[in-house]
């Protein structure tokens, strides 16, 4: 995708003949692009920047513009400074009433988040230096992370009072993580790394909920250390002073929380697979999905356990270990709730096979080790299951595309199936699923992904929508081969998908928006 | 090079601002002078045809079939695109040999353009309203001695937008979007005089050979090659470069649109139409506004039906970001913006000939037909309404569509025309398509407009066949034998089966 933002981001460089829902662009030239994405606020699309090298004033120093769009690809400001040639943005995000870029200067190691207002005009600059041991940290972790839109993603926004950033972190011999808050409506700032009780620590910022920023952290003994202690963590939003921290080590079940949400009663949920008491988290197979509804000290307002088995196996052909017939294991993308107080799982179903091309290297190789695993992993279908608002399964659909498969790296045959999923997500980046988009109302959703077609009238990939609209689910898919030489699909308007066409030969580009039915 | 003079220019339709008349004009020759003035001779003629036409149209439209346009004089649309491309290649043969290239690829570019006019359906060459137009046009020709050997080739045309443009080859259009905003037929003169005055100042050569010889100039190539052999800096100053081209170039289109002023007034006055024509024509440019036309569209009314009631989120505006950002959001000082305007305020422009106009007694409003001129607007609302249609502007028919619903006066053709729009929106939506063809909400378009984009931007593909289906069922007693409406309800119940 990042290469097609390219020929997204030739639109503000030449004329623009606008005529329908359609950017037509002309005389295309070739420019030097650093970065471009949409501006969401939440799943929302709310506009698109674009980022590029309008001119070399020195050896050193390039003049960069950064140019805002609104949702329709309306031109609304040309930001234009100079800085040193090795900036790029890494991210941005929109709090509601502020934007935030995060530029990153690779030959100086620093980090600079930039807030702009309303009227678009710069309010506060934050800066981080950073050691060579955290660059070094940082290029394996987080600069080399990839999510849903093939983005960085360390940057989230807290409705009209600031974002938090959350970034992996050396400090002294210790792997830990920053979390950093910057507020939008005074320059003030706080940063929180844990340290202590650890050698190791992961932490995922879960969400905001009544002045407290939820995380979860894993945090290792040792480097080897292969089952972490996993607990929530509350910081106080204005002084970044930790509120309370939970184990959910300590329940009926273990519990990893993936995300969090405020659901329409103004609750707070948290969310995540559930393991059993002894088990481990990052190894075993889960017993199912895991409700938790806390409060801002921290306390366990209720729980509820949906096992596979129980509860999916109501509907679906699904063993206790969560395995699912003929799609495998479900990795849980996104969970949403609607208006009507349903909640939507979104999971993807990968399973491990035999690998013809490991075991053929296994054997020539006489049974040493070589550097494929005799396993790989097929990537399946996807999942919609619904719950209703007290968490009991109400449906599930298996919704078909055509698998795609992974090898994987001598010695992964006996790693866990959880384990291998977050691979797959993180470190592959094969799943299909691209990213999912609720309506301000909630009363309705939209599950996209990517898939590739072999069929008679048209082989190619294809971009499939899953929508939830007032009740009724509908599947859409558009082709994504066409006349033009190179297509590609951004996000756009809940329900709405940006197309871009660009046309080689013709050095033009036609970008339009087309709704997903 | 990025830097690129107008030729001939149309207002942008996707803006859909107001008009501003167009551009330039040019010298004439016999043989075209000559074939005007044999159709001059038809005029008498055509008028009788003309008004027989619009009375059988409106006495039949109760019954009247699937819209079919007014039906153009072909041969004529050949004759006239044989002209230009005639003209064309005399216009090359005269140009300085030195910068060949660079007028063929302009001269080329530029007749692409007057052959799709001619070669569409955009140009309206039907006998009756092209010879009202032409014995319009001989009124200017025949009072101006000046213009006694004029070839210029003057055709209304059925885009919506509201303009009026001489190519500079002898091919001036009055867009229908122009006419359906006039008052009267003195209006109609002085936009027609302005285009024949830049074309007999020949505007549109003029500026060719100013740029043409520009950018061949030593100076401009000496800057140039300096700038390719420069490392850093240059994108600054190649837009300082073509910034004082643009400004320059843009002083003399201004000063050419005065110019053209002057004259079409020196042409008007002799013609003994009402000279104050002038003035309310340049004040409607500065404030054309469909609602001018039009009470505003009533969206929640006409599609809201008791058993499918109207959802109001249809029509519910976004928050969009950073709402301040777009105003006054210019790098450019007000003195820039002001330089690079082609055209003087119209305020301005009056001003400069208000004291003449007042000197002179007043004219008549109409001499030649004031109930064909009436009729004339009513019958281009429909054809540029149609012509949306075929242009695939999906969105913007649909609006004229239910514009012309509202008005009451030809109810059978609006409900087809609306059944018909939403069953095609439907398909390009389900073949995610929709997207080119129908335009983006606009600050520059009227609130109703944006309203309606705003509704199909919206609109789930179960829900515009719901609409469809219900506002159908509401006309079907009415529009019952009308040609092309029985097909469009099967269609939208079979949509509906399908959901």
């Amino acid at each position: 995708m990042k290469k097609n933002l390219l020929a997204a981001s030739l639109i503000i460089l030449v004329a623009i003949n606008s005529q329908s829902q359609t950017l037509s662009i002309e005389n295309v030239h070739r420019v030097s692009l650093r970065n471009s994405d949409a501006i969401k606020e939440g799943s929302e699309v709310k506009g698109y920047y674009f980022f590029y090298v309008s001119d070399k004033i020195d050896k050193r120093t390039n003049e960069y513009t950064l140019q805002i769009t609104d949702n329709n690809l309306k031109k609304l400001k040309d930001i234009k400074f100079q800085d040193s040639k090795h900036v790029s943005i890494l991210e941005s995000s929109f709090n509601g009433t502020d934007l935030i870029f995060l530029f990153y200067n690779d030959d100086e190691r620093t980090f600079e988040y930039q807030v702009y207002g309303a009227d678009g005009k710069k309010k506060y600059s934050y800066n981080r230096q950073l050691t060579k041991k955290e660059e070094r940290y940082l290029e394996n972790s987080y600069l080399a992370m990839e999510d849903d839109e093939n983005n960085f993603k360390g940057l989230y926004p807290i409705d009209g009072k600031g974002f938090i950033s959350n970034m992996p972190s050396r400090e002294d011999k210790d792997y830990t993580f920053q979390l950093d808050f910057f507020s939008t409506e005074k320059k003030k700032q706080w940063t929180y790394i844990p340290t202590i009780g650890g050698k190791k620590f992961i932490g995922d910022y879960l969400g905001y909920h009544n002045g407290v920023v939820f995380i979860e952290v894993l945090k290792f003994t040792g480097m080897m250390d292969g089952n972490p202690e996993s607990s929530i963590v509350g910081l106080d939003l204005e002084t970044g002073k930790q509120v309370f921290e939970k184990s959910t080590d300590q329940a009926k079940y273990k519990f990893y929380p993936a995300s969090m949400s405020v659901m329409n009663d103004g609750k707070a949920v948290l969310f995540g697979e559930y393991f059993n008491p002894n088990g481990n988290i990052i190894k075993d197979k889960s017993l199912g999905f895991a409700f938790w509804g806390v409060n801002e000290k921290g306390a366990t307002v209720n729980e509820k356990y949906c096992a596979w088995d129980l509860e999916l196996g109501k509907f679906l052909n699904v063993s206790s270990k969560g395995k699912i017939e003929d799609f495998g294991f479900m990795y849980l993308h996104n969970m949403i709730q609607t208006a009507d107080g349903n909640i939507f799982a979104i999971g993807e179903g990968y399973k491990k096979v035999a690998s013809g091309l490991g075991i053929a290297a296994k054997v020539l190789s006489m049974g040493r080790s070589n550097g494929l695993s005799t396993v790989k992993v097929k990537v399946t279908d996807m999942i919609l299951i619904k719950f209703d608002k007290d968490y009991n399964v109400k449906e599930a659909k298996i919704y078909d595309k055509n698998s795609n498969t992974q090898e994987l790296p001598g010695g992964m045959e006996f790693t866990s199936t959880p384990l291998i999923g977050k691979l797959l997500k993180y470190t592959f980046g094969k799943f299909d699923y691209a990213y999912s988009q609720t309506n301000k109302e909630n009363t309705s959703f939209t599950v996209c992904y990517s898939d590739y077609v072999r069929g008679k009238d048209y082989k190619g990939g294809t971009f499939n929508s899953i929508s939830y609209n007032e009740g009724k689910v509908t599947t859409d898919k558009i082709n994504t081969k066409s006349d033009a030489t190179r297509s590609a699909v951004m996000p756009g308007k809940q329900g709405q998908v940006l197309i871009l066409d660009y046309y080689k030969k013709a050095k033009r580009i036609d970008v339009h928006f087309e709704k997903l039915n | 090079m990025l830097m690129q003079i107008n030729i001939a220019r149309r207002i942008n339709p996707a803006t859909g601002k107001a008009c501003i008349i167009g551009d330039f004009a040019i010298y004439l020759d016999d043989s075209t002078c000559l074939n005007l003035i044999i159709q001059a001779m038809r005029i008498e003629r055509s008028a009788v045809f003309l008004l027989i036409f619009f009375i059988a149209s409106s006495c039949a439209a109760q019954l009247q079939p699937v819209y079919t346009f007014q039906k153009d004089d072909s041969l004529l649309k050949k004759n006239y695109y044989d002209q230009s491309a005639k003209k064309k290649d005399i216009l090359l043969a005269s140009v300085d040999k030195k910068n060949l290239p660079d007028y063929k690829k302009i001269y080329e570019n530029q007749f692409k353009e007057i052959g799709q006019l001619w070669q569409s359906d955009r140009s309206v060459t039907a006998p009756g309203a092209h010879e009202y137009l032409q014995s319009v046009v001989q009124k200017i020709i025949s009072a101006n001695v000046e213009l006694k050997k004029t070839d210029a080739r003057v055709v209304f045309s059925r885009d919506w937008w509201p303009n009026a443009y001489s190519m500079g080859d002898g091919t001036i259009a009055i867009n229908a979007g122009l006419v359906v905003f006039m008052d009267n037929e003195a209006e109609l003169v002085f936009v027609l005089s302005h285009e024949l005055a830049h074309y007999f100042l020949d505007h549109t050569g003029s500026a060719i050979k100013k740029y043409v010889e520009t950018v061949n100039s030593e100076s401009f190539q000496k800057e140039l090659k300096r700038l390719a052999k420069t490392e850093y800096g240059v994108n600054r100053q190649l837009e300082e470069l073509s910034k004082s081209f643009a400004f320059s170039s843009r002083r003399h289109t201004r000063e050419n649109e005065a110019a053209a002023d002057r004259l079409a007034f020196s042409f008007m006055k002799k013609t003994g139409y009402d000279c104050g024509a002038i003035k309310t024509s340049l004040e409607l440019l500065d404030k054309i506004d469909d609602s001018l036309l039009y009470k505003p569209l009533a969206l929640q009314q006409v599609f809201n039906f008791n058993e499918y009631p109207f959802k109001k989120k249809w029509i519910q505006k976004e928050s969009s970001i950073f709402s301040q950002l777009d105003e006054n959001d210019s790098p450019l000082t007000l003195k820039e913006k002001d330089s690079l305007k082609t055209h003087p305020d119209c305020t301005q422009r009056i001003s400069l000939l208000n004291d003449s106009i007042q000197a002179i007694p007043a004219g008549k409003k109409f001499l030649v037909n004031e109930e064909l001129f009436r009729q004339l607007k009513k019958n281009f609302f429909i054809e540029m309404t149609e012509q949306c249609f075929r242009d695939k502007n999906l969105g913007r028919n649909l609006y004229y569509s239910l514009l012309l619903l509202q008005v009451q006066e030809n109810t059978p053709l609006a409900v087809y025309s609306v059944a018909r729009g939403l069953n095609r929106i439907y398909e390009y939506q389900k073949n995610h398509q929709l997207g080119t063809k129908i335009d983006a909400v606009s600050k520059s378009y009227p609130d109703e407009y944006n309203q309606l984009l705003r509704m199909l931007d919206q609109l789930r593909l179960d829900e515009i066949a719901n609409v469809n289906y219900y506002f159908c069922k509401q006309y079907e007693s009415l529009m019952k034998g009308y040609a092309g409406f029985d097909e469009e309800m099967n269609k939208v119940k079979q949509l509906r089966k399908n959901l």
